[in-house]
């Protein structure tokens, strides 16, 4: 089920329930690279009551997508 | 900027009652208004209605420098200078969104709404992460807000907002008590008009009582607006210096004598019946009466806002000869009626056919052109200075085709300019 594009100058993103699973789960498609995404209701629920900021660091770069992979090939 | 202060002295350039060309076209001088005037005082930058919601963002201007305006998570606002702390590129192209956190398109540096840096791509490549709390954003160093008009200012000390305004702030309270909410909608976006002319060219007609029944004479003539005599040698309108270079055409007395609530916008009570009746809710059938009488204010805040009843102008010089006016429709939240005609009206003055901003254009550029002449080399601003006078506020004012306010604002100019030296 489609729910939409939430686009900025800095991202664009199509949201849209998952079904494919024993329950619903929002998949979320970096429309520019087409990489695919997952987030659960109870991961979904905590990001809703997330502090300003907390996902900031989320936000580095670095942390995750843009960095070298691990010595032992891991990318985490 | 040193020819200028190793030479003349701005007494030389700047008397009471003329100013020398080289002012409109010498860059070194432009360069020194820059420092002096445009990153020192206070400049508006935008209004709070522009982000309405949280992590609401819009790309700014302080004279040539590139702004962010935010709403961060909080509600606060930041004016953030819109640079990557990287290699200097622009980080947000877009006029407006909603973001908590920005992203630099070139090497992918990010930055909350706050201006923290938050991270850059394979930071094996820079060792440790202290740096990190030094790459901030750059910041206006304050920020001050007065009626949801947000005002910055480049120097960390200096006279408060609210000194800066002084007698003017009551522009801003004439303003949005027209509003029967109490405030103001600044959202409708921005017209850009760009001009070959410097920008005190701009700010000196802005209230120039002289030049409407000329230049402005077709508009007039198609709207059949009775706003031309209102700046004709028989008008009781007065010209009058706010302080602080604030200048002001106030056509209250004309609009008191004819005593037609909505004369100012020519129209009647009748065609905007929903937002009379919400004013007289808000304000009582007495005082409604009066501000519709007495109308919007047309008040040009040095150095760059212009209060043109139903528009406001925002001049922003990019250089000695070049200047963009960004404009907008007043908008009262929750009116409307109202609204649609001030929108429609302003569509029809400054929209892209409209004829009242073309045609002041077309004087700023010929100006411009003209100042060059090597003779004469000043510009005359004597007209009205045996009739000036002061008001019961004590403030200077002249007949409405005076040039007090012309006056009023190269004397500001000049205190500035030698404030710097
Ligand atoms: S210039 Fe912004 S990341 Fe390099
Ligand atoms: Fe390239």
């Amino acid at each position: 089920m489609g729910v939409g594009e939430v686009v900025s100058e800095f991202a664009a993103v199509a949201v849209s329930i998952d079904h494919e699973g024993n329950g619903p789960r929002l998949r979320i498609e970096d429309l520019k690279t087409g990489h695919v995404g997952y987030l659960d209701a109870l991961e979904l629920e905590t990001l809703a009551w997330l502090p300003e900021g907390a996902l900031h660091p989320l936000l580095d770069p670095s942390l995750h997508r843009w960095r070298k992979p691990a010595p032992n090939g891991g990318h985490h | 900027m040193s020819t200028v202060d190793a030479t003349a002295g701005w007494d030389r350039l700047i008397e009471h009652d003329r100013v020398h060309g080289s002012l409109y076209t010498d860059p070194a001088i432009y360069e020194a208004e820059l420092e002096r005037i445009w990153y020192r005082t206070w400049v508006f930058v935008g209004h709070v209605s522009e982000v309405p919601e949280p992590n609401d963002y819009v790309v700014k201007s302080i004279g040539p420098q590139p702004v962010i305006m935010t709403r961060d998570k909080q509600g606060e606002i930041h004016l953030l200078l819109n640079r990557c702390t990287h290699r200097a590129n622009l980080v947000c192209d877009a006029p407006r969104g909603n973001s908590s956190a920005f992203r630099c398109p070139y090497h992918g540096w990010t930055f909350s709404n706050t201006g923290r840096l938050l991270g850059y791509p394979f930071n094996s490549g820079y060792d440790g992460r202290e740096a990190k709390r030094e790459l901030g954003l750059g910041r206006v160093a304050r920020i001050g807000i007065y009626e949801g008009f947000v005002f910055g200012s480049f120097a960390e000390e200096g006279p408060t907002l609210l000194e800066h305004l002084g007698a003017a702030r009551e522009a801003l309270d004439r303003l949005v008590a027209l509003s029967p909410s109490g405030e103001l909608d600044l959202s409708a976006g921005w017209l850009q008009h760009k001009v070959k002319a410097n920008w005190k060219m701009l700010v000196e007609n802005e209230t120039d009582g002289y030049h409407p029944q000329f230049v402005h004479s077709s508009i007039f003539s198609v709207a059949q607006s009775g706003i031309g005599e209102l700046y004709g040698e028989e008008s009781t309108a007065l010209s009058r210096d706010l302080g602080n270079g604030h200048t002001e055409n106030d056509l209250r007395p004309e609009f008191r004598r004819i005593g037609q609530p909505l004369g100012w916008f020519g129209t009647t009570p009748d065609r905007v019946p929903d937002y009379v009746a919400q004013l007289e809710a808000a304000k009582g059938v007495e005082q409604a009466r009066e501000l519709l009488i007495d109308g919007s204010p047309h008040v040009m805040l040095f150095p760059n806002l212009f209060i043109a009843e139903i528009q406001l102008f925002v001049i922003q010089p990019l250089a000695v000869d070049e200047t963009v006016q960004h404009v907008t429709a007043v908008q009262y939240k929750g009116a409307p009626d109202m609204n649609r005609r001030m929108l429609q009206q302003t569509i029809g003055s400054v929209g892209p056919a409209g004829f009242l901003l073309a045609d002041d254009s077309e004087m700023y550029e010929r100006n411009q052109r003209g100042v060059h002449a090597r003779s004469p080399e000043w510009v005359v601003l004597k007209r009205g200075t045996h009739r000036e006078r002061l008001d019961e506020d004590g403030h200077l004012v002249g007949d409405a085709t005076d040039e007090v306010p012309q006056r009023a604002i190269w004397r500001h100019y000049r205190r500035l300019m030698e404030a710097g030296a």
